[in-house]
């Protein structure tokens, strides 16, 4: 188990009140110092809210292994009936998530105040996929999965007092926030959408990290940002999880330095990438003053619609939008698959990103709950488990559309609404999940993607996307310019799909 | 998480440990909330192999162990020092590339050898 070591230092359960020296990297302990009492061995010493009987104790003595509230699963060590807050839950990746805590026996609670619902609604969009109510999603958890969920009605920005209160009342030992908005071409409509996606992004996570130092200090925070934040530099250079690696050299004028623990550049792709960069420094610099506890996740385009708990029901499925400002790459591939629009590239399609299925996302998430970081600190990781190329997607698509599903899928390349290299090299570094985590990715994209072929293809979903077709063209361009982009190039498929056969022989992965 | 090839020393074991070492010690001094500290960690393992049986590598938390920190006036982390026959030889602060920190070791070590 990758987390069997951990100690109650980690553990949400500690009770570190009053004990803890706020302080930079530089900055001198000497003021904390004039209390210390030298016989002492470890000054340290906490309480565990879960476990009142072990009275003061030396906070590394006990392992997760060792203790009784942690329970073994196969995705670590969890703690008995974890407390866990999921912000944005009625969201499609919170909505998967709760369910799928739920069913590990976690107490899931959760909060909404359905902007995105709202959000797709003023575009005219819906999303594909139907999905129920919250009052009927909560009900079908508890009928159909057994699972209850905590759910309260809050914009965490502007009803800070409420959330205050929820958090305080139900105490969460881990903190999921998922409560933004997600769509880069949202934030570029005009000044009121950059304003609106700015706003609630940025200042609903600057709120919340108040919150979480004056009511669980000790609570574990899994902060969502994106890949986008870091670009896609020319250069080549790797694309590092968030801090420079020690062994990251800056040389300059005969001399050289350890880039050791500095964030790396972020060189965000729209004003919505540009919101999640702010959230990044805002949670870096509240570990820093208040000893907070957060994984930074950098997580990159996740498609699907598949996880055990989601397809049990219709009334569990999480939404899908292919919209565009809501619909990722792939899922809006599929989308336009299904009802014979050529999938659209922007320019030349040669951008690289990314990647990750719905379900392996889920398990990322939940061995990162597993394993909270350390007092004050301050993780990043990068969550994908595959990079390709738009064009690769493309054909990919195309491939199982004709060869499985039997539909004249074609391609066309577009004008790139977008201000962005359409051809970059792009070396993105994801070991930490697999290495210090244990994640190995489970679902292959043909595999996920043959499934979304699947539920598209049923009589409802289909009909919901031939309702929306006209929403899925993009006429929001970078420039402000209005108008629906102009075809560039319908593609020859026989020769690119053979070509991307070599491709995939070559592997983009890493 | 506590998985690492390098020694852990606290206020407890520190003087038997470092102090009163045979071999020279190099000490990582770091805290859970600093990042560069972080970085360090899989270096501060592969020092341990580079100078196995030469020099004893090790790290101490500066929040769990206070009673070192400030004996030793610890006032950035990660600050690095390197102990001979119960001394503070020479000390840096900031994270450091293996290479640099190996450098440090042998270039400390070699100037308290006799001319
Ligand atoms: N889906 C992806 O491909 C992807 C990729 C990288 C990062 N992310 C990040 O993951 C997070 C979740 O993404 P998603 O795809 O599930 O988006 P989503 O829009 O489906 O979910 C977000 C949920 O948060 C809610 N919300 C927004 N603002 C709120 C507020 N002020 N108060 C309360 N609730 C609020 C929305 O109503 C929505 O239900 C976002 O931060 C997004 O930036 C998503």
């Amino acid at each position: 188990m990758h987390n069997a070591k951990c100690t109650c230092w980690n553990c949400p359960a500690i009770d570190l009140a009053g004990k803890v020296d706020f302080r930079a990297c530089g900055q001198s302990g000497k003021q904390f110092d004039k209390t210390l009492d030298s016989t002492q061995e470890t000054h340290i010493m906490a309480e565990c809210k879960r476990r009142p009987e072990l009275g003061l104790y030396d906070p590394m003595a006990i392992t997760f292994q060792e203790c009784p509230q942690w329970q073994e699963t196969p995705y670590g060590y969890i703690l008995k009936d974890m407390r866990v807050m999921i912000l944005g839950i009625d969201g499609y990746l919170g909505w998967t998530l709760a369910l799928w805590l739920g069913s590990l026996g976690c107490k899931v609670s959760g909060v909404d105040n359905y902007n995105r619902r709202n959000w797709v609604k003023e575009r005219g969009a819906h999303t594909i996929v139907p999905i129920s109510r919250m009052n009927q999603r909560l009900r079908a958890a508890k009928e159909i999965l057994d699972i209850d969920i905590d759910f309260r009605q809050i914009d965490i920005y502007t009803q800070r007092e409420r959330l205050k209160e929820f958090i305080d009342e139900v105490k969460p030992e881990s903190i999921i926030h998922y409560a933004e908005n997600p769509s880069p071409a949202f934030s570029m409509i005009d000044v009121e959408h950059a304003i609106e996606v700015q706003k609630n992004n940025v200042l609903g996570t600057l709120a919340l990290l108040f919150t979480i130092r004056d009511t669980v200090p000790e609570s574990a925070l899994l902060k969502l940002g994106t890949m986008g934040e870091y670009g896609t530099p020319l250069t080549g250079r790797p694309l590092f999880e968030g801090i420079f690696p020690a062994e990251a050299i800056l040389q300059w004028g005969g001399r050289e330095w350890s880039l050791g623990g500095e964030l790396t550049p972020r060189d965000p792709v729209s004003f919505y990438h540009v919101s999640k960069v702010q959230d990044t420094f805002n949670v870096y610099e509240a570990c820093k003053y208040w000893w907070l506890r957060s994984f930074d996740i950098m997580q990159g385009v996740i498609f699907g619609v598949h996880t055990d708990q989601v397809a049990a029901d219709p009334r569990l499925r999480t939404r899908l939008d292919i919209d565009e400002w809501f619909g990722t790459i792939i899922n809006r591939f599929v989308a336009q698959a299904v009802i014979g629009i050529p999938l659209t590239l922007y320019g030349l399609g040669k951008q690289i990103r990314g990647f990750i299925a719905l379900r392996d996302a889920m398990e990322c998430m939940t061995r990162l709950i597993c394993a909270p970081p350390e007092p004050g600190q301050y993780a990043v990781v990068n969550q994908i488990s595959g990079i390709h190329s738009a064009r690769q997607l493309a054909y990919t698509v195309a491939k199982i559309g004709r060869e499985y599903f039997n539909l004249p899928v074609q391609i066309q390349r577009v004008e790139n609404p977008r201000v962005e290299a359409d051809e970059h090299p792009f070396e993105a570094l994801y070991e930490k999940l697999p290495k210090r985590y244990g994640f190995k990715p489970k679902v292959t994209i043909d595999e996920e993607i043959t499934r979304m072929f699947e539920l598209f293809l049923t009589p409802e979903v289909k009909k919901r996307i031939e309702e929306r077709k006209q929403v899925i063209m993009p006429k929001t361009w970078w420039s402000g310019v209005k108008k629906e982009v102009e075809r560039l190039e319908l593609l020859d498929l026989k020769g690119e799909i053979e070509e991307d056969e070599r491709l995939r022989m070559f592997k983009v992965h890493r | 998480m506590s998985d690492c090839e390098c020694l852990r020393f606290t206020d407890k074991n520190f003087n038997q440990e470092v102090l009163q070492s045979d071999l020279p010690v190099f000490v990582d001094f770091w805290g859970s909330w600093c990042p560069p500290c972080k970085t360090v960690e899989p270096i501060m393992d592969e020092l341990a192999k580079h100078f196995d049986g030469k020099v004893k590598v090790g790290k101490l938390n500066v929040d769990q162990n206070p009673a070192t920190r400030s004996l030793f006036n610890i006032s950035g982390a990660p600050t690095f020092i390197l102990f001979k026959d119960g001394q503070a030889l020479e000390r840096i602060v900031g994270a450091r590339s293996k290479k640099q920190l190996v450098l440090f070791i042998e270039k400390t070590l070699e100037s308290q050898q006799p001319e």
